[in-house]
Parts: structure tokens; C-alpha cells; sequence
């Protein structure tokens, strides 16, 4: 497949905020992917530029064959010649114009024949199910509405690329649910070039084909959603994605994938030996992260019979009952781990208890 | 404590507690305060109309009652000119206040004009000036024979007769269109910053270019505010009285205002002819300003949404000095240059048109100013001390009412709060020299007539409405429960008042008393209808040295004026911060 965009060491500054550093990325033709991390992270800053909005300061942006912006050979194109079509998180309906006329908007923009312009915008609205207030003043729609007009309003005219900011964290969380599953389905009908925004982790891996992790305006991992969550790549991605334990250790030998690690539990206990999968880790040691997700660990009352497994012992400090499971921190010497329980276990604090995991379940990262 | 007033409560009579709870503090002082209210806005109102069917026997003692006033407006020979001449002048103004209006307002919230952070407050000042000054200025400056500007095309270009003349209809258009144009600035400046910038971002990432945004979709939105502008200034134009006094009226050009003025007072005084004059000035501005109070203030666009956002910024490129030439131009003509000649002109013991160095005096700022001078003059020292009587006394009075009328809009329901909001906006429709011969009218004929009361009550009247936007528009963003609160603990309505609400309402009583006071202290089209000899106000003084002294004296006490105006302006920002002066 083609790349459809690719951005090579991208970098934008505001003032000494280096708000994208060297950001390498390509996208293929028909694929979603999701810039995912935390405020501030430079996502958005990351898409504006894609979209000509913002202007950058090193490295180049390649839509489809044409070079778009690359500030080094002063090469610049305005928003509207790039061709893509894009959804911000505020929605951006116009309120002075019908829903017709805000999705019309981009055909008539490109001189589109009027009798094409009626059936495209119909179709349009047909998509996203909007076909019935067409007449409708913007300011008379809901949030859902206005989004599902914003959307048709950037697909209309089959930009090459379609950008999306946020675009469902203003809904209500039932909403939000329904209109992902409805935008990937439109994704996939459509078959256009997606780059999606969120800080919404669930979000980007429900919807996306792959994942961009950034952090401080810098790209940590790029994977499937499958690869970031149980592959990542560094102790920001692990903890980012999902939540994680990271226990902090010392490699002291690697067998083929398997690493064996000395996890420290402070003076009073001894260090434990466990084993998990090696990642990049290399060289012996090491000090290194061992990360385990809460739903990856056990609870016995009695000590797991055979040797060698990963096994800590520590006293239960609370417990916090979420309906579906239970969610319960023990403390292994100076550690803290959690654990997701099964929702009918009965824990009381103080008790004492063994948790458990299997080697391939544990991930050694570096920091 | 208040567990114990309440079992003292219960424990009287049922029928007499049930009549208590009617009288509480909360509903006498609604009842009085709407009745204060309706009699000082409605009843001049009436008056002026039933007076309008009063026609003067030609002996000019009595009175019978019919339509002859409104048959003369049209059969007279000035009055259906001066009408025509209103409407001239007003869409000339309007026309000239928007276009600068407007593209200061983009300049300045819009794009990467240099210092446009400094320009801004000086974008303002002429709101806070008179025009009548800026006149007296213009007419200094580029008046036909004694302008400036001419005497200097003759003596340097060698030209005969006038390079410019402001002395005519012309004059009045530009000088109203430049004071009246922050009008327009502050009704589109606010949704320009605040507009979400992806609304125009989505326009350019689906396919418009820069001009294309700009006009189906910045312009668009922002059309409402500018709307509103544009008929307020028209309206303010209407009922503009100083400037075509000034450059028009004497050439020949009347206008409805100088027109009613010269029925109020003048030799053929005729205030019944007056008062219908006043009625067809005022159904032009309240029809106007009605619809755009229902048409057009609901039709603007929230645009604002959660976020912080940024306004999107133009880049200009090398256009952007010539955005900065433009807005210093506009400073320049609308502040700058009229204040420095009114200042050169204030200095010579007489004008000639030109400066004269080794004749430069202080003398006529000692005749304005000092009451103890043996040469000063009465009505300018007058003027001065009366006016600040009447801003101090008439701000603060229009702020409690303003206070206590918002308070009972926002926090009591019912029939009495919405005719208190309607008599709100009533006087806001008619040009203050409507009011005065309303007032004027009505009060003929009792003692107030000829005090400051008249006038004080004339300014009340015409202005709260202000003061009282300010109130309320801080009121509705308090929260009601707060208030509650402090009803729940115990506090009685009053208590609650006192210690909870004005506190809390601090900044916008603050905001639309000094708003008040600098109305007060530079208003004419009221004072020049109600005073008489010893109630001169400082705008009357201007209007008396102009026209019965000379140009220094006159520039002398309007630079006064101005200079006390542009203190107030500045104490006012120092204190209050930029936001909080708007209309
Ligand atoms: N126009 C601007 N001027 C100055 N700084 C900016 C501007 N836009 C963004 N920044 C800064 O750049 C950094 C990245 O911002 P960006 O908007 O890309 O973050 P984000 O990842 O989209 O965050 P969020 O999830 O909160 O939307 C932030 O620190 C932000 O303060
Ligand atoms: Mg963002």
C-alpha cells in the first residue's frame, strides 16, 4: 500500500515550547491511525500541521505525492490546496448556514455543478444519518447532531485525507460509545485516509488500524492497538495504555526470551528472583522496569505450590469493589501492587495473601 | 436566633401572619421602586405626547387642543429640511462609524498590526469625549475661514480659499462618524476575539481560501454586532445635538435637534411645536432601536465555546504597517489632532487662524476656571462646579436605583419584574433631548423648574439604564443560590443585600458609576433644554462661550472638559482593568 501521508522529523516550536520534536510518521492509504497521549502532548499540533493550519519549523509533510510543507526549501501550501477535509473537537457547525449549506459548503467551494452539489450533500447526509433536517438551522442540533454535520461536512467532497481533533470528547459518554463504532464503520465504508486525535486510550484502541503514542512532542511507539498494549515499548507507553504495575529491578540473566530479574522489596525483605519476557533488554545487570497489567495477577491465600513462579508475598491494604470486579492493593514489601480480582472474592485488610504470574505476562522495559 | 423568631411566628394569629408575609421588605421595595421608576419614565413620556396636541394661539398665551403641530412639521419651511438633513447626517455617520468601526476592530483582534495592544485604549477615547468639543475642534482645525489647516494652505501652498471645510453638512457626518465609531469597535471587537477560530479553520481545511473565509463565514457571524452598532449610532447621531449646532446650524443646515432646540428656548419659543418635534425624532429612534433590540441582538451567534481559545491571528505581511498607518491615522483625526488645536487656539487671547508665539497667555484658563478671577465668567465656573454636583450625585443615585431595580429583575419573578425590565429599556429608545422636553414639559410649571433637580432628574432618567446593564449583566453571572444562602442562615432580605449581594457586585456598580459620571460630566442635549442662568453645566459653558464669547475661551474650557474626561477614563482603567468598560 501507498503511503497516503507521511511526515518526516516534523518539528514545531511556539516560542521556546517545543511543542513536536522530529515526529516520523507515515500513514497508508485507507488506514486510521490515532495520535493517542496527554494533554499537552502536541497531538493537536502535530494534526494542525498536517492540515496547513499550523506552519512548521523543520522537516517535511507528503500528502499522497506532493511535498505540502517542508519550511527548509520554503515550501508551503494553504489549508485549502491541500485537499483534506478535517473535524475539530468544538464541532465548528456554522450557525448562520442550514445543515444543507454547512455540508454543501466544500462543493461549492470547488465549483462543483449544482445539480451534483444536491445529490453529493444528500448522499453525505444519508451517511451519517442526517438526512431528514437538512433544512435545519445548526444552532437548532444537539451534539451529536452538530458532530455527525461536521463529519459529513468533511467527507462531502472525498478529500484524500480526513483529520479528526477530539472529535467525540464533547459527547456524553453513551454517545461517545455509538458514534465510534459509527465512525469506523463510516471509515471503512468510505475507505479514507484517517488521522484521529484523542487522549481517550480506550478510544484510539477500539477504532484505530495503528497507534501513535507521544509524549512531551515526541513519538514513544507506533504499533497496532494489540502491540502497545501488550508490547510496549517503555515504562510511558506501559502505564499510559491501560493500567500496569511497574516494579523496579535489576536484570540478572536472560535465557533465550525469558529474563530472570531481582525485584528489591526494600531492608526488611529479602529481594525476590522472578522471570519475565525480555522486551529489548540486553545486557546483565541492568537496571530495568518489570511491568504487569492488574489483570494479569493472581491472589492465593496459600502459598502456589511448584517453584520457580512469580510469586510475592505481602499483606492486603484495601480493596475497592467496581461491580464487575474487584480491584485489590497489596503491599510486597515497599511495593505496591494491584491486582483485578474476580468480583465475588472476599479480602480483608491486613490479611495475608500470595500474588501471582506467569512469566510471559511480565514485561522487562527500560525506563 | 432564627429558630426563635420563627416559633414567635407561629405562634400569632394565622391571618395576621398571612398578612405579614405579604408586607415583607422585599415586596414594599419592589412596589416603590417600580413606581418611582414608571413615574420618571413614563410620565414626561405622556406629557410630551398629550402636550404635542396642544397648538399655541398666535398671541402665544393660550393653548387649544389639536393637530396643528404635526401639520406645521410638514408645512413649515426649515422644519421638513431639517428632517431631510437628519437622515443625511445620520446614514452619512452611520456609514463612516462602521467602515472605522469595523476595520479597527479587525485590525486589532485580528491581525499582527505592531502595538496594536497600545492602540487599543486610544481606539476608545473618543467614546468618552464630547462631540460637541470635537466640533468646536474640527471647526478650529478646518473650519472655512478660521480653520487651521486652510490658513496654512494659504500661507504655505499659496492657496486661495479652503483646502477643506467642515463647516457644513459634510463636517457633521465626519465628526459624528469618527466619535461614534467606537460604538461600532466595542459591538464587534468582543465576538471578533471570542469567536471559536475552528469555524474558520474548517472553512479553509474544506477547500475556501483567506478572502473566501472572511466573508462567508467571519463576516456572517459578526453581521448582528455590526448590525446593532451601525443603528445605534444612527440613532445616537439622531439625537446628536452639539455638532450640527456647531459646524451646521449656523451655515444654514438644520437638523431635528437644533431645530427642537431653538422651539425650547429661542425668541419664537414654542414648546407644544417642540414637543411634536420631539415625538417624531423619538418614533423614528425607538422603532429602530426596538428592532434591533428584537431582531438583531437575538440573532447574534454564540460562537464561544469551552475552551480557551486563541483567535486566529492574519499574518499581514508587509500590510501590516500600512494596518498600523490606519489605526494611528484614526487616532490621529478622532483624538490627537483636535485636542492639540483646541490646546494651541486655548493659549492666544484671541484666534487668527494662525500661531502667534509671543502672544501665548494662560489668561483664558484663569477666566474659566478660577471663580475668584475678577474677569471670570460665570456660566464656564458654574458650569464646571455644577456638573461635578450632578455626575457625583446622579451617578450614585442611579446606581442604587440601578442596584435595586437589576436586584428585583433577576431575583424576583412575576409581572413586576418584567415591567420593571421593559421600563429599562424605554429610555434607552429616546435621544436625550427628547427626554429633556418631556421633562420639561411636565416639570414646567413646579418648583424643580430652574434648580439642578430638573436636570438631575433629566439625566436619571435618560441614563440609568446604563448603569443598569452593568449591574445586571454581573448580577446573572452570580449565582442566585449564593444569596439563598444567606436567607437560609438567617440574614433577612435587607442583611442580604447589604452583605452579600453589593459586595459581590462591586465591580460592575464600580464599572457603571464611573461609566455614569463621565456621561454626566460631558452631557449637553439634556442641560441645553432644562437649564436656565445659575444651572449651567460644563457642556452648557462650552455652549455659552462659543456663542456669546470667543474661540479661545471656548477651547480653553473644552480642553478643561477633556482633560477631566481623560482622567476619568484613566483612573477609571487603573482601577477597573480593560474589560470592564463596555457599553
Ligand atoms: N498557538 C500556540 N501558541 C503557543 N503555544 C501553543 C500553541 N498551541 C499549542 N501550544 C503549546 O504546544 C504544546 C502542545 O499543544 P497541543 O495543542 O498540540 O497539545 P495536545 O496534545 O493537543 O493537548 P490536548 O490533549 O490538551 O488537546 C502545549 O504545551 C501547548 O501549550
Ligand atoms: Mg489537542
Amino acid at each position: 500500500m501507498s503511503a497516503m501521508v507521511t511526515l518526516d522529523r516534523l518539528s514545531k516550536n511556539f516560542g521556546a515550547e517545543r511543542a513536536v520534536r522530529d515526529v516520523s510518521l507515515s500513514v497508508a492509504q485507507g488506514e486510521f491511525v490515532t495520535l493517542l497521549g496527554p494533554s499537552g502532548c502536541g497531538k493537536t499540533t502535530t494534526l494542525r500541521c498536517i492540515a496547513g493550519l499550523e506552519h512548521p519549523d523543520a522537516g517535511e509533510i507528503r500528502i499522497g505525492r506532493d511535498v505540502v510543507a517542508a519550511p527548509e526549501q520554503g515550501i508551503y501550501l494553504a489549508p485549502e490546496h491541500r485537499n483534506i477535509g478535517m473535524v475539530f473537537q468544538s464541532y465548528a457547525v456554522w450557525p448562520h448556514m442550514t445543515v444543507f449549506d454547512n455540508v454543501a459548503y466544500g462543493l461549492r467551494v470547488r465549483r462543483v455543478r449544482g445539480a451534483d452539489i444536491k445529490t453529493r450533500t444528500r448522499r453525505a447526509l444519508e451517511l451519517v444519518g442526517l438526512e431528514h433536517l437538512a433544512g435545519r438551522y445548526a444552532t437548532k442540533l444537539s451534539g451529536g447532531q452538530r458532530q455527525r454535520v461536521a463529519l459529513a461536512r468533511a467527507i462531502v467532497y472525498e478529500p484524500r485525507v480526513i483529520l479528526f481533533d477530539e472529535p467525540l470528547s464533547n459527547l456524553d459518554a453513551k454517545l461517545r460509545e455509538q458514534m465510534r463504532v459509527e465512525l469506523v464503520r463510516l471509515q471503512q465504508e468510505v475507505g479514507i485516509t484517517s488521522v484521529y486525535v484523542t487522549h481517550d486510550q480506550t478510544e484510539a484502541l477500539v477504532m484505530s488500524d495503528r497507534v501513535v503514542v507521544m509524549d512531551k512532542g515526541v513519538i514513544q511507539q507506533i504499533g497496532d492497538p494489540h502491540d502497545i498494549y501488550a508490547r510496549p515499548r517503555n515504562a510511558f507507553v506501559a502505564n499510559f495504555i491501560g493500567a500496569t504495575n511497574l516494579l523496579e529491578g535489576v536484570l540478572r540473566g536472560r535465557n533465550g526470551d525469558i529474563c530472570d530479574v531481582e525485584i528489591a522489596l526494600g531492608e526488611s525483605h529479602a529481594p525476590v528472583r522472578i522471570k519475565a519476557l525480555g522486551g529489548n533488554v540486553v545486557a546483565g545487570d541492568q537496571r530495568m522496569i518489570v511491568s504487569v497489567r492488574p489483570e494479569d495477577l493472581s491472589i492465593h491465600l496459600q502459598a502456589p505450590d511448584g517453584d520457580g513462579g512469580n510469586v510475592f508475598e505481602g499483606e492486603v491494604i484495601d480493596t475497592v469493589y467496581l461491580g464487575n470486579f474487584l480491584e485489590c492493593n497489596v503491599r510486597v514489601g515497599t511495593q505496591e501492587i494491584g491486582v483485578q480480582l474476580d468480583h465475588y472474592m472476599q479480602l480483608r485488610p491486613q490479611q495475608k495473601v500470595f500474588v501471582a504470574f506467569e512469566p510471559d505476562r511480565g514485561l522487562c522495559l527500560t525506563e | 436566633m432564627s429558630t426563635q423568631t420563627l416559633t414567635n411566628e407561629t405562634l400569632q394569629a394565622p391571618a395576621a401572619s398571612r398578612w405579614r408575609s405579604l408586607v415583607t421588605q422585599e415586596s414594599v421595595a419592589t412596589v416603590v421602586v417600580s413606581l418611582i421608576v414608571a413615574a420618571a419614565v413614563i410620565l414626561p413620556l405622556l406629557v410630551l405626547i398629550v402636550s404635542s396636541f396642544r397648538v399655541l394661539d398666535p398671541g402665544g398665551f393660550d393653548t387649544t387642543w389639536g393637530l396643528d403641530n404635526y401639520r406645521t412639521l410638514y408645512t413649515d419651511r426649515v422644519i421638513p429640511k431639517a428632517f431631510v438633513n437628519t437622515l443625511i447626517v445620520c446614514a452619512g455617520s452611520t456609514l463612516i462609524a462602521t467602515f472605522f468601526g469595523v476595520a479597527l476592530a479587525w485590525v486589532n483582534a485580528r491581525t499582527n498590526c505592531p502595538g496594536r495592544g497600545r492602540m487599543e485604549p486610544f481606539n476608545l477615547v473618543p467614546f468618552f469625549l464630547s462631540p460637541f468639543v470635537g466640533a468646536i475642534a474640527w471647526h478650529n482645525l478646518a473650519g472655512g475661514k478660521v480653520g487651521l489647516i486652510n490658513s496654512w494652505g494659504r500661507d504655505f501652498l499659496g492657496m486661495q480659499g479652503n483646502l477643506i471645510n467642515v463647516d457644513n453638512l459634510y463636517g457633521v457626518i465626519w465628526v459624528t462618524g469618527l466619535f461614534f465609531a467606537p460604538l461600532v469597535y466595542l459591538f464587534v471587537i468582543g465576538s471578533l476575539r471570542r469567536m471559536d477560530p475552528s469555524l474558520e479553520d474548517s472553512a479553509r481545511t474544506t477547500g475556501a481560501g483567506l478572502v473566501r473565509t472572511a466573508m462567508t463565514v467571519t463576516l456572517p457571524l459578526v453581521a448582528p454586532g455590526i448590525l446593532s452598532g451601525a443603528i445605534i449610532v444612527f440613532v445616537t447621531t439622531a439625537g446628536e445635538f452639539g455638532v450640527p449646532f456647531k459646524l451646521s446650524a449656523p451655515y444654514g443646515w438644520q437638523t431635528l435637534t437644533t431645530q427642537i432646540f431653538s422651539k425650547a428656548v429661542g425668541d419664537d419659543a414654542n414648546i407644544y411645536l417642540g414637543a411634536a418635534m420631539s415625538m417624531a425624532l423619538g418614533v423614528i429612534t425607538v422603532l429602530l432601536i426596538w428592532i434591533q433590540q428584537r431582531y438583531i441582538a437575538p440573532r447574534s451567534f454564540t460562537t464561544v465555546t469551552g475552551k480557551g481559545f486563541r483567535p486566529n491571528v492574519i499574518d499581514l505581511g508587509g500590510w501590516k504597517w500600512v494596518a498600523f498607518a490606519f489605526n494611528l491615522g484614526f487616532i490621529l483625526v478622532a483624538v490627537v489632532l483636535p485636542i492639540l488645536c483646541l490646546f494651541i487656539v486655548s493659549l492666544h487671547p484671541v484666534w487668527q487662524s494662525r500661531i502667534i508665539l509671543h502672544d501665548l497667555t494662560l489668561h483664558n484658563y484663569v477666566r474659566t476656571l478660577f471663580f475668584w478671577a475678577p474677569d471670570h465668567i460665570a456660566a464656564a465656573t458654574n458650569g464646571i462646579y455644577n456638573s461635578f454636583i450632578l455626575a457625583f450625585a446622579g451617578a450614585t443615585i442611579a446606581m442604587i436605583l440601578s442596584l435595586v431595580v437589576s436586584y428585583m429583575i433577576h431575583r424576583t419573578k412575576g409581572f413586576g419584574a418584567r415591567l420593571l425590565d421593559f421600563l429599562c429599556v424605554v429610555p434607552v429608545g429616546f435621544p436625550g433631548i427628547v427626554i429633556a422636553m418631556g421633562v420639561l414639559v411636565t416639570y414646567i410649571k413646579t418648583p424643580i423648574y430652574a434648580t439642578l433637580w430638573i436636570l438631575l432628574l433629566g439625566y436619571i432618567t435618560r441614563f440609568f439604564p446604563y448603569g443598569q446593564r452593568n449591574v445586571s449583566s454581573v448580577m446573572l453571572a452570580i449565582s442566585e443560590e449564593l444569596d439563598q444562602s444567606s436567607r437560609m442562615a438567617g440574614a433577612s432580605w435587607f442583611t442580604t443585600l447589604r452583605r452579600i449581594t453589593i459586595p459581590l457586585l462591586k465591580p460592575g456598580i464600580f464599572a457603571g458609576w464611573v461609566l455614569l459620571f463621565i456621561i454626566f460630566l460631558r452631557e449637553l442635549s439634556i442641560s441645553i433644554i432644562l437649564y436656565s442662568s445659575g444651572t449651567e453645566t460644563l457642556s452648557v459653558g462650552v455652549y455659552y462661550l462659543t456663542n456669546y464669547e470667543n474661540d479661545t475661551l471656548t477651547a480653553a474650557l473644552s480642553v478643561t472638559q477633556t482633560v477631566m474626561l481623560l482622567a476619568c477614563v484613566y483612573i477609571f482603567r487603573r482601577i477597573a482593568g480593560r474589560e470592564a468598560l463596555t457599553v
